[in-house]
């Protein structure tokens, strides 16, 4: 593979070029109530090139790799098309790797049968839960994705990426009344990590039929404590966003309220995002432009210090580079993206986060979450409400609102242990999703968050 | 490389029934990010896809390799040794339904082409206002497909789109506003002079900011955002929800759900729209299916395999039970005189959050994303910081008012502006 991708990027005549080919092989099965609704595989094999000529990109994507030669040509085409500058890219020393995956349980060893039967048995203890579960959705999905990375400074790396995940769906009814359970787990270190759920199988269904006589909260400001799931994904969705720097290279007034170095936070708030930490989801050894993850600070004692870069970004902003060019196949250009990014951990205890507490609510895991800018709406999976100091009564279609920067202002206590939670699903951005990320942090404390409800 | 008739010849050495499926596609697309060209992009790409019946059992396989052929036909047979139980048969050979998908006009646009049409919507967007900081995007793209079952289909079509689309952000002091405009369908003859004019329009309402205060009032959704009341009406008629009753519409076909002006038709057959085609993906040809008349439930969404487990016939909106085109009937009021017959109430264009939660049970709670006040009739100026909640089926019921123009909202939804009574507002 490497002599051909070196021999096509020589006669490429770009100021830039790259190539990444990428095999899948995947296979999936699904339950929807009672039966297997699906179930089969796939195997993909495909690869990009990507062109840069006087500042501007020229794709070309292709399934064939006979015709990478010609792919080359049009990429340097089209790049020269849209060129009319400079190039710039942040310097990275070449590297030759080899990255090789290990998985305890490898699930390409694991018959289609076995990986149906595993997810059998959650579907009908989910089913069996109770009278009022009506249905339920149990899938399971794994990708063995190899990549080979190559570009025309010398770079080549292979990179393999496993990755296996459940999703546990119930859905309880009553009446006109329905309402979900879910669960879900994902990662890239073997079959193993989808065994032995039964567990979450239950908890998804008891969630079910609970929300049922579960009152919808009632709309308005609340001190607000978050668990460690959602507080993961506040960090992401909410900030991390904003923190990638296309966003803001060639955008003044992101870049004015971007500044570095400007108190973004109350003291107690720390952001990360760490593309390097074993184990989880967001984790690489090199992003897809072949440059090294790492541990990068984005917000420290309530400080924006850092934020996310490609070797675009880095080069016109004149900062270093960080690792997070990431694509979510070979469909795709890398662009600016977030690894495993988590809330650092505080030093309060949980018990002291509530007991001042009169009237407030504790928000656990998401359904779901959109942003614009600082503007925020996340649908926490459920809640409770807090009376007098304790967890009080289960309440349902609990919706988050509001400015970012006015929220990390608000956040008053944090926990002292932080946690990432190993479930499934992604991150999207520019038409490119899911992107397997890591999302943690640990419990979060947070004052007048509006609630919208009716 | 193989045919789709090869592909079934050897899947039936062992299978009772197959379907074998060749795709290549094209497509070329022109990107504009902060004000400037950034980059081109063409992909070309293969797919082959086999279905069997082993056995009374499905089992499928992909792949983007056309020199595969033994490896997919063996990995579906392998897959349905213990796939689900088939509950249909393949169709047989079909002439398919009459409707317009390939343009060949698509065809010679070239990437300059591309690039001054992109320029032209931001020169125009620019021209209102050279602040607002601009995307934009021009695509086309061909799609040449082969289908063949065991039963004696045996067709082959080609689908050709184009479309176009901007975004733009506008800072003033502490305050963004973010609006945009886009459209596609199968055909090259794409107005994009009328997109940006509309993308203009928004901004230029947008010039002043009008409070709101905390209350029920009528709310004009914009046929860009007349999705906040069809979600989960889209999710209720699928007919795989309604047979496994996480619908709340099961069981509820002849009875009243929405006003009796409301009237929602599954049309695959309109020329050139997104969703339109010939036959479904399971070779059965595309055929309108009215779905809700004069307000009452009238016909569920099927595929082959769902139809089979209801005892329903497939409505051809296979696989998944999912709408091609839905079409919203016009009502009688022009959208202007909508806005004129409102002393107090908001125009809805775009919302945050549509989709999460309880989607399926019709609760919504958004953000307003881009929305306006009517004062006395008039649109005053653009709201912020403002929540929307409520239940899509109740609002159905409560429909004011129903345009007299459907247009094309995003993808295959035609629909008019739809004014509901008595919303809940939320000012923060």
């Amino acid at each position: 593979m490497r002599e051909g991708m070196e021999k096509a990027l020589r006669n490429s005549g770009a100021d830039y070029s790259e190539i990444r080919i990428e095999s899948v092989d995947a296979s999936w099965a699904d339950f929807r109530g009672k039966e297997l609704d699906s179930i089969g595989s796939s195997r993909t094999l495909g690869g990009i090139v990507r062109s840069l000529v006087k500042g501007g990109w020229g794709y070309a994507t292709f399934n064939d790799l006979k015709s990478l030669e010609i792919s080359v040509k049009e990429a340097g085409e089209s790049a020269r098309l849209v060129g009319k500058k400079t190039s710039k890219l942040a310097e990275v020393q070449p590297v030759v790797d080899k990255v090789v995956s290990v998985m305890e349980k490898d699930f390409r060893h694991v018959s289609l049968s076995e990986k149906q039967s595993v997810i059998q048995g959650y579907n009908e203890t989910i089913l069996g839960y109770h009278d009022k579960i009506e249905t339920s959705n149990v899938a399971y999905r794994d990708s063995f994705r190899k990549v080979w990375y190559a570009n025309s400074e010398g770079t080549f790396i292979e990179d393999e990426r496993p990755d296996a995940g459940v999703m546990l769906s119930a859905t309880a009814r009553d009446g006109d009344n329905v309402q979900r359970g879910f669960e879900s787990i994902a990662g890239g270190s073997g079959f193993q990590i989808v065994e032995g759920l039964e567990g979450k199988a239950e908890t998804a269904a008891r969630r079910a039929v609970d929300l049922l006589s579960a009152p919808p909260v009632k709309g308005g400001k609340y001190t607000v404590v978050i668990n460690p799931k959602l507080a993961g994904v506040f960090a992401h969705e909410a900030f991390g966003h904003l923190s990638e720097s296309d966003f803001v290279y060639e955008n003044d007034r992101m870049k004015e309220l971007m500044v570095l170095g400007k108190c973004l936070g109350s003291k107690v708030v720390n952001i990360i995002d760490d593309g390097s930490i074993e184990g989880l989801r967001g984790t690489r050894r090199y992003d897809d432009e072949g440059v090294k993850t790492r541990k990068n600070y984005l917000i420290k004692d309530g400080v924006l210090v850092g934020r996310l870069h490609s070797r675009e970004t880095a080069a016109k902003m004149g900062e270093g580079l960080t690792g997070n060019a990431r694509a979510i196949g070979y469909q795709h250009a890398p662009i600016v993206r977030m690894t495993n990014t988590y809330i650092d951990k505080g030093t309060d205890r949980f018990e002291d986060m509530i007991k001042d507490i009169d009237l407030g609510l504790y928000a656990i895991d998401m359904v779901g979450g959109q942003t614009a800018m600082e503007m925020f709406t996340f649908s926490a999976a459920y809640g409770y409400m807090i009376r007098d100091g304790r967890i009080a009564e289960l309440v349902r279609d609990v919706v988050l609102t509001g400015n970012v920067f006015a929220t990390m202002m608000h956040i008053d206590m944090v926990g002292e242990t932080v946690e990432f939670p190993p479930s499934g699903g992604g991150c999207g951005k520019g038409g490119q999703s899911p992107l397997p990320v890591g999302l943690g942090g640990p419990h979060v404390r947070i004052q007048d968050v509006v609630v919208g409800g009716r | 490389m193989a045919t789709v008739n090869e592909l079934i010849e050897k899947a039936m050495k062992k299978a009772q029934g197959a379907q074998a499926v060749l795709k290549r596609t094209e497509s070329t697309t022109v990107s504009f990010e902060n004000d400037r060209l950034k980059s081109v992009k063409s992909a070309q790409g293969t797919g082959m896809s086999v279905k069997v019946i082993l056995d009374g059992k499905i089992g499928s396989s992909h792949t983007t390799d056309m020199n595969d052929a033994d490896g997919v036909v063996s990995r579906a047979l392998e897959a349905a040794a213990f796939g689900s139980p088939a509950h249909f048969e393949f169709p047989q050979s079909s002439k398919g339904a009459e409707v317009a998908i390939y343009d060949e006009a698509v065809l010679p646009v070239s990437k300059e082409e591309m690039v001054w049409v992109g320029e032209e919507m931001m020169e125009s967007v620019k021209a209102f206002n050279t602040d607002i900081l601009l995307s934009a995007g021009v695509s086309k793209g061909v799609r040449h497909r082969e289908f063949a079952n065991s039963a004696g289909s045996d067709f082959a079509t080609s689908t050709t789109s184009f479309g176009v689309g901007i975004h733009g952000q506008w800072v003033r002091g502490t305050d963004i506003c973010m609006a945009g405009h886009s459209f596609g369908w199968k055909k090259r003859d794409v107005d994009h002079m009328a997109v940006a004019a509309e993308a203009v329009n928004l901004f230029r309402m947008a010039e002043n900011t009008a409070s709101v205060r905390t209350a029920d009032m009528p709310v004009i959704f914009a046929p860009e955002a007349v999705n906040v009341l069809l979600l989960a009406l889209t999710m209720g008629l699928n007919g795989k929800n309604v047979l496994l009753g996480a619908s709340p519409l099961a069981g509820k076909l002849g009875q009243r759900i929405a006003d009796e002006r409301f009237c929602v038709t599954d049309n695959p057959l309109i020329d050139f729209a997104a969703g339109s085609g010939r036959w479904d993906a399971e070779g059965v040809p595309h055929q309108m299916t009215p779905l809700v008349q004069d307000g009452v439930v009238c016909g569920f969404l099927y595929d082959l395999d769902t139809a089979g487990r209801a005892g329903a016939k497939t409505t051809g909106n296979g696989v998944g039970c999912d709408p091609t085109n839905l079409v919203i009937k016009e009502g009688d009021i022009s959208y202007e005189d909508m806005v004129k017959s409102t002393k107090e109430g908001l125009v809805v264009h775009d919302v945050l959050g549509l989709g999460q939660g309880n989607v399926i049970s019709g609760e919504f709670s958004v953000n307003l994303h881009l929305a306006y006040k009517i004062e006395n009739g008039r649109i005053v100026g653009r709201v912020k910081d403002v929540m929307l909640a409520g239940n899509a089926y109740e609002a159905l019921k409560k429909i004011a008012a129903i345009g007299d123009k459907a247009e094309w909202a995003g993808g295959g939804l035609l629909t008019p502006a739809i004014q509901i009574d008595g919303l809940s507002v939320v000012a923060k």
